[in-house]
């Protein structure tokens, strides 16, 4: 129940719909994508790649993807599955 | 992706003609210093185009009746279906235009709106608050139709209009749309055909043949009808479907012609594109245009062709043609048995 309020708060203050990021992936690898609440970004642990979020709007052109420089410090134990609420 | 790239030259000639002069991208294309379109052909400078819409995202008037008509035409469809579309995506190309003329057809929950151009997607969003919403949640983003970044088996449809003509993969392009609907799913689109902006082309042709002393690719190359079906196929939509339709717009000067093509982001993007016009040419280009296919009241008519593509995602509901040679049952039999019961 607390997991799941913080979660929702994380979304509002990040802007991005937790409807909308269900359906969102990486557009290389297609994997599911890590939501980072503090740098307002969409993050792909695997290629090391973060897509901004600008006004509440996901950029997942490829273009806009930024390649993260501390891959390692960037990177929690349970990556994928379940971070998307947290960082 | 070999597979795709063959396809793509042998159903579009003039790309064919194109390639021997294209500098290949090499890992710059596709950002993000990877190699995914390294082996395959680039027509279309996509960075250009994004830019374009940007502008578009500005100069578009409150209303085209052009992208209007070509929108309801495509939307029309969702009326024939019998299924509802919970789940939708719509591409980029006239965004504005699908979104107000929906009109809760398809019974649509929820709309995803993506874009090339942030600025397009941010118009949109802006006029979203005046927008009737049909118990519809709408929520935008930024992405290519190259690299879609949509979940795989998500979606229920997929809505095109007036886009998917500036890809430089559409086999790619398609092959993504449909792993990204659920089975059963539908998907609509609209691009322009090769019969598009005929007039234009003789008339860039004879002004820079006369000016320049020579011609440098001015338009694109755009799919032909023939080809429509085969993308369909080779992307691996169930029950294809396409049709065509032109459309005549009449404007008061061909230098019209040109702003409307900048409002609606469709100036060329060519990579072999030559970046210098002169005036004196581009002067020359509306005078030999507005000479040659001016209509007796001055207006000056434009030739759009429309290509309208249905395809499904295959589901074990749908009917399929049999096996060849698979029947069982002779036509005599069949004859005898409703022949004589009628």
């Amino acid at each position: 129940m607390v997991r799941g309020s913080r979660a929702a708060l994380s979304s509002v203050q990040s802007g991005l719909d937790k409807a909308l990021s269900d359906f969102l992936v990486c557009p290389f690898s297609k994997h599911p994508l890590r939501l980072c609440k503090e740098t307002h970004s969409l993050i792909n642990d695997e290629l090391g790649v973060s897509y901004p979020i600008v006004d509440g709007i996901p950029c997942l052109f490829p273009k806009d993807g930024k390649l993260l420089k501390d891959k390692d410090a960037s990177k929690p134990c349970d990556s994928v599955s379940s971070s998307r609420e947290s960082t | 992706m070999r597979g795709c790239t063959l396809f793509r030259r042998r159903s579009l000639a003039k790309p064919y003609l194109l390639r021997p002069f294209c500098t290949d991208g090499g890992g710059s294309v596709g950002g993000g210093g990877d190699d995914f379109q390294s082996s395959r052909v680039k027509i279309f400078d996509r960075d250009l185009k994004r830019t374009h819409r940007d502008r578009a995202a500005w100069l578009m008037r409150g209303k085209d009746e052009f992208v209007d008509s070509v929108a309801e035409n495509l939307l029309d469809r969702l009326e024939d279906c019998k299924k509802t579309f919970p789940v939708s995506l719509c591409l980029g190309g006239s965004l504005g235009a699908v979104r107000s003329l929906l009109r809760g057809r398809g019974s649509i929950q929820k709309l995803i709106m993506m874009d090339m151009s942030y600025d397009m997607i941010k118009s949109c969003k802006n006029a979203e608050k005046d927008m009737p919403n049909n118990n519809m949640e709408t929520f935008f983003m930024v992405g290519d139709e190259e690299f879609l970044p949509i979940r795989e088996s998500s979606l229920d449809l997929i809505i095109s209009c007036l886009g998917l003509h500036w890809t430089n993969d559409l086999p790619g392009a398609m092959i993504q749309s449909r792993l990204s609907l659920k089975p059963d799913g539908l998907f609509l689109a609209a691009i322009l055909g090769g019969e598009t902006l005929k007039e234009l082309r003789i008339a860039c042709t004879i002004a820079q043949m006369e000016r320049d002393g020579g011609i440098s690719p001015r338009m694109s190359p755009l799919a032909q009808v023939r080809d429509a079906g085969n993308l369909l196929t080779r992307a691996g939509f169930s029950l294809p479907g396409v049709d065509v339709e032109e459309y005549t717009v009449r404007y008061e000067s061909a230098l019209e012609l040109i702003e409307h093509l900048r409002a609606m982001g469709e100036t060329n993007a060519l990579v072999q594109r030559c970046n210098l016009l002169k005036k004196e040419t581009a002067l020359a280009t509306a005078a030999i245009y507005e000479s040659m296919f001016a209509a007796e009241d001055g207006s000056v008519p434009a030739t759009y062709q429309v290509i309208f593509m249905t395809g499904w995602r295959e589901h074990q509901s749908q009917q399929k043609a049999k096996r060849r040679g698979s029947a069982t049952i002779s036509f005599k039999d069949i004859q005898k048995q409703f022949g004589s019961s009628s």
